[in-house]
C-alpha cells in the first residue's frame, strides 16, 4: 500500500506540466432519431417509412406477424423452413434467377423466422429501391416451395442441428426452453428437432405460408433514403393487389403454459465427451408490454456485459469462464431470462451456486449509483450504435411495429432508461426474477460435478445425452418394449 | 498500449470507454496501426485527453509485456494454426513478397515473438510513435472549432523527437518469371492460391483491378463461382481479392477444392476464366453488377461514424488526401469495360504469377483422403 501510493506521488511529479486526470464530459448533446410516419393499405397492410437521408441506401423488410411460436408442435421448425424457402424459387423467379438480380442490384436478401415474426428484408442503394421491392413482393406472395428445395434444404437444417447437438451450450439452450415452456409457445428449437425436421412435408409448408402469410398480417417497414410519399407508393405498386384472404386470421395460440408449471427442476444431461459445462439458469421474464420493460432491461443488465456482475463474480474474480452473462428476452408472451456460463465440467456446481447467488442478490439490495450509471450508459451506447445503420433503424421500428408500441419511442428510449433508480433494481428483481423460481440445467460429464450438485439441490434429473428427447418435457426417450 | 500510461492506470482507457457505453480496440494492418474508440459525443475531450497522453508515454513492465505476448501468440495459433486454411492465406503473403517487408505479415510468428524482448517493444513506441507520425480522424457530433482546441491543448505539449523517423526504403522488384510452391497443412480437401503482384494502392488502375475482382469473385453470379462452384463442380470455394498496400499490392485468386478434384484443373480453370476477361471486354451489365456491389458494400461500411473515420484515415495516410474518400465512388463508377480488360492484360501474365498448392498433410505420405 506504501508504495503504491510513492509511486503515484512520483508520477505527480514527473507530469507537472500536463493535466494528470482526464478532463470531465460535457453536457451530452441532444439526439432526435427520424420519426416514422405510416398508412394502412385498403388490404390491412401496415405500410411504416422511417426516412433519413444521409447514405444513399434504402431497406424495406417485410414482417410477418407470426413465426416460430405458431409451430405446430410435432413439426418445430417449420415457420423458419418457410420462411428460408421463399427465395428460392417463385412463380415468375428461380432461385439462381432470384440470387442473380439481388447481386446485380448490389444488394442483399434475408428471410427468416423468429419468436413472434417473420422477417423478409431486402437493402440496396436508393436509385434501385423499386427493382428490389418487386423481388420482395415476389418471394413473399408467390413461392412455388417446390419439393427438391425443400429436401435440400431440410439436410442443411438436419446438419447444421447435428453440429449445435454437439456444443453442450446450444444443447443446454434447447433443453432450458424445453423445461421452461413445455409444449407452450416457446418451448421448442426454433429451427427444428431431429424428429419434427423429418416429419415436415410440403403442405404442411404451404399450410404456413397460407394462413400467415397475409397482408392484414403483416407489416412493411421502407427506411432510409426514401421520402413517405414514394414509399408509400411503391407500397401500393407491389403489396396493393396482395389479397386479403376470406378465411380468418387463426387465434394466437393459447397462453403460455409456462404460467402455471411449478419449476425448481435441476436437469443434468451427461455428456463424458463434453470438454466443458454449460451451466444455465432459465426462468420466466416479461412480455414486451409489461409496464416494467425499462426497469427489467436495466436490471438484466446489472448482470451481463463484460463489466456486469456475472462476469464480474465468475470470470474475473474467480477465472471461471471465458465469458458469463444474462438475457432478458420480451416476447409477445412471457419470454426467458437467462443467466448463463460455461465452465471446466469440476466447476458446474460451484457456477449454478455462482449464478443463483448473483440472481438473489438483485432481490436483496440496491445497487449503488456508482454500479448502475456504466450499466445504463452500457445500454443507451449500444442502442445509439444499432440505429447508425438503416438495417438497424429498420429492425428497432419492426420491433415496435410487432408489438403495437408507439413507434415514436426510439425517441424515449434513452430517457427510459435514465429515469431507472438503483431502488427500481431490487423492485423489480424481487417481483419478477425470483430466483427460487428458476430452473437450473448443466450439459457436460456429469461425474465431475454431480456429487456437489445433488449436495447442493437434493433432487437432481440426470439424463445422458443418449437418452435426451427435445420433444417432449420429460426430455427422456421412450423406452423399447 | 492497452495497458497503462503515463497518466491512466491499467485498463483505464476501457473504463473512459466501456463505461460510458462506448468501446475501444486497435488493429495492426501492414502498414498502419489504428487505435479508435467509440463514445458519446459529450466524453469527446476526455478521449483527446486520453490519446494524447497514451502518444506521450506508455508503461510497460515485464510482466504485462510477457502476458500480452501470451496474448500475441494465441492469436496467431487460432488465426494462423487452428482454422485449416489459415497457415494457407499466410504462406500466400509470405512468398508473394520477396523484397518488401510485407513478406513478414503482421501477426509474426512463434519464434519471433519470442526472440522479442521488452527493450525491443520500448524502442518501437519511441520511434514510431510520435505526433508527426499520427494521424487524428475524429467523426461525429462536435464541434470543430472547439475540437482544434482540445487539440492544441492535449496535443500540442507532446513533443516530437529529434531523430529522424524511419521509413521503409525497400521497393519490391517486379516479378520475372512464374513461381510455384507445394505445401502442406491440416486441412481435408486442398486448396490453390495465385498471386499476382499490383502497384499500391494511390496508383490509378486500382479501382479497376478492384471492379475486375468483383467480376471474378463476388457473390454466386460472379465468374469464378459459377464456373468452377456451379458447373464444373471443381471447386466448393472460390475467392478473388484485390488486396490494397501502400507500396504494392497483391491479388489473390484461390479456390478450395471438391472432394476427390485434382488442384491442377482447378489451376487450368481459373486460368482459362482469367484469360477470358483478357480476350474480351466484360458485358456492361456484369460491369453495372460488379460496381454495383463494390458501392453498395463500401456505403455500407461507411454508414457509422467508426466506418466513416476508417475511410477517412485510409485516405489521409495511404493516399495522402483524406479528401480522397469523396471521391472513391466518382471513381469506382468512371471504371469502364476497357479499363478491365487492359488491366487483366497488364498484370496476369505468367511472369507476374505466383502459384500455391497447400496439399493435405495426408497426401504426403502417400495416403488417399
Amino acid at each position: 500500500m506504501f508504495v503504491l501510493c510513492f509511486l503515484v506521488l512520483l508520477n505527480l511529479v514527473v507530469s507537472a506540466q500536463t493535466q494528470t486526470t482526464p478532463p470531465p464530459p460535457s453536457a451530452p448533446r441532444s439526439v432526435t432519431f427520424p420519426k416514422p410516419v405510416e398508412q394502412t393499405l385498403a388490404n390491412g397492410l401496415r405500410v411504416i417509412v422511417v426516412e433519413r437521408h444521409d447514405t444513399p441506401l434504402v431497406t424495406a423488410s417485410v414482417v410477418v406477424k407470426n413465426g416460430g411460436e405458431v409451430d405446430p408442435l410435432e413439426l418445430a421448425g417449420v415457420a423458419d423452413l418457410t420462411a428460408n424457402l421463399l427465395s428460392k424459387d417463385t412463380t415468375t423467379r428461380t432461385a439462381t434467377g432470384i440470387a442473380e438480380e439481388i447481386e446485380s442490384l448490389g444488394g442483399e436478401l434475408e428471410s427468416n423466422a423468429r419468436w413472434d415474426s417473420t422477417n423478409i428484408s431486402v437493402g440496396v442503394m436508393s436509385d434501385k429501391t423499386a427493382s428490389a421491392m418487386a423481388i420482395l413482393a415476389d418471394v413473399v406472395r408467390r413461392p412455388t416451395f417446390k419439393t427438391d428445395e425443400i429436401e435440400r434444404l431440410r439436410q442443411q437444417y438436419i446438419d447444421t442441428l447435428t453440429l449445435s447437438l454437439d456444443e453442450p451450450g446450444s444443447i443446454a439452450r434447447f433443453v432450458g426452453a424445453k423445461v421452461l415452456y413445455g409444449d407452450g409457445l416457446y418451448g421448442h428449437p426454433l429451427q427444428g428437432t431431429l424428429e419434427s425436421l423429418k416429419r415436415i412435408s410440403r403442405p404442411d409448408i404451404v399450410k404456413i405460408h397460407r394462413l400467415y402469410y397475409r397482408p392484414d398480417n403483416a407489416i412493411l417497414v421502407i427506411g432510409g433514403d426514401i421520402n413517405a410519399a414514394n414509399g408509400f407508393s411503391l407500397a401500393k405498386r407491389f403489396f396493393g393487389d396482395w389479397p386479403k384472404p376470406v378465411y380468418r386470421l387463426p387465434a394466437l395460440p393459447a397462453v403460455n403454459k409456462a404460467d402455471n408449471q411449478t419449476s425448481g427442476r435441476v436437469v443434468v444431461i451427461d455428456k463424458p465427451d463434453a470438454g466443458q459445462a454449460a451451466v444455465y439458469l432459465i426462468r420466466r421474464g416479461i412480455a414486451r408490454k409489461d409496464p416494467d420493460y425499462y426497469r427489467g432491461i436495466v436490471t438484466n443488465s446489472v448482470l451481463s456485459g463484460y463489466s456486469g456482475r456475472l462476469n464480474q463474480e465468475i470470470r474475473i474474480k474467480r477465472g471461471l469462464s471465458y465469458g458469463a452473462g444474462s438475457s432478458l428476452e420480451a416476447r409477445r408472451d412471457i419470454g426467458p431470462f437467462v443467466a448463463t456460463a460455461q465452465t471446466k465440467n469440476e466447476s458446474g456446481s460451484q457456477v449454478a451456486g455462482l449464478l443463483v447467488q448473483e440472481v438473489e442478490r438483485l432481490a436483496v439490495s440496491s445497487p449503488t449509483e456508482n454500479e448502475l450509471t456504466p450499466r445504463k450508459a452500457a445500454l443507451i451506447g449500444e442502442f445509439s450504435r444499432s440505429l447508425e445503420t438503416v438495417n438497424g433503424l429498420v429492425g428497432r421500428v419492426s420491433a415496435l411495429a410487432l408489438y403495437g408500441l408507439s413507434l415514436d419511442e426510439i425517441n424515449h428510449y434513452i430517457e427510459n432508461v435514465q429515469l431507472i433508480n438503483p431502488s427500481d433494481i431490487p423492485k423489480f428483481a424481487g417481483t419478477k426474477l425470483d430466483a427460487k423460481a428458476s430452473d437450473i440445467i448443466i450439459v457436460g460429464n456429469s461425474k465431475a460435478f454431480l456429487a456437489e450438485l445433488q449436495k447442493r439441490y437434493g433432487n437432481v434429473e440426470v439424463i445422458p445425452f443418449a437418452q435426451l428427447d427435445l420433444n417432449t418435457r420429460l426430455l427422456r426417450k421412450k423406452q423399447a418394449q | 498500449m492497452f495497458k497503462s500510461t503515463k497518466n491512466m492506470q491499467s485498463e483505464m482507457m476501457d473504463r473512459l470507454t466501456e463505461d460510458v457505453g462506448g468501446f475501444n480496440n486497435a488493429s495492426t494492418a501492414d502498414d498502419v496501426t489504428i487505435y479508435y474508440e467509440v463514445v458519446p459525443s459529450n466524453y469527446l475531450e476526455t478521449l483527446i485527453w486520453a490519446e494524447a497522453d497514451r502518444l506521450a508515454g506508455l508503461n510497460v513492465d515485464d510482466a504485462n509485456f510477457k502476458s500480452e505476448r501470451d496474448v500475441v501468440k494465441e492469436e496467431f495459433r487460432q488465426s494462423v494454426l487452428t482454422p485449416p486454411y489459415g497457415r494457407f492465406e499466410f504462406l500466400l503473403q509470405q512468398k508473394s513478397f520477396l523484397e518488401h517487408p510485407y513478406k513478414r505479415p503482421t501477426i509474426g510468428n512463434i519464434e519471433d515473438l519470442d526472440a522479442a524482448s521488452l527493450h525491443d517493444v520500448q524502442e518501437f513506441h519511441s520511434t514510431y510513435y510520435r505526433p508527426d507520425n499520427v494521424t487524428l480522424v475524429v467523426v461525429g457530433d462536435f464541434d470543430a472549432k472547439q475540437l482544434d482546441v482540445w487539440v492544441d491543448k492535449y496535443f500540442g505539449p507532446v513533443a516530437k523527437p529529434d531523430r529522424p523517423l524511419p521509413r521503409v526504403q525497400v521497393t519490391e522488384p517486379p516479378r520475372k518469371s512464374e513461381v510455384r510452391f507445394t505445401e502442406y497443412g491440416i486441412n481435408d480437401l486442398p486448396a490453390v492460391g495465385l498471386t499476382f503482384l499490383t502497384p499500391g494502392v494511390a496508383d490509378p488502375d486500382t479501382d479497376a483491378l478492384d471492379v475486375a475482382a468483383a467480376i471474378l469473385g463476388a457473390g454466386e453470379s460472379s465468374r469464378l463461382y459459377h464456373a468452377l462452384v456451379y458447373d464444373q463442380q471443381l471447386a466448393a470455394e472460390v475467392s478473388a481479392i484485390a488486396e490494397s498496400r501502400e507500396d504494392a499490392s497483391l491479388f489473390v485468386v484461390t479456390a478450395v477444392l471438391s472432394e476427390g478434384k485434382k488442384p491442377e484443373d482447378i489451376e487450368r480453370s481459373l486460368l482459362t476464366e482469367i484469360k477470358k476477361l483478357q480476350d474480351k471486354p466484360v458485358l456492361q451489365s456484369e460491369l453495372d453488377k460488379a460496381k454495383n456491389q463494390l458501392i453498395t458494400n463500401q456505403l455500407r461500411e461507411r454508414e457509422t461514424n467508426e466506418g466513416k473515420a476508417q475511410a477517412l484515415g485510409e485516405a489521409a495516410v495511404l493516399l495522402k488526401d483524406p479528401q480522397r474518400a469523396n471521391t472513391d465512388l466518382a471513381r469506382l463508377r468512371s471504371v469502364t469495360a476497357a479499363d478491365v480488360q487492359r488491366v487483366m492484360q497488364k498484370y496476369f501474365n505468367s511472369s507476374n504469377r505466383l502459384v500455391l498448392y497447400y496439399l493435405p498433410e495426408s497426401s504426403k505420405s502417400g495416403g488417399v483422403k
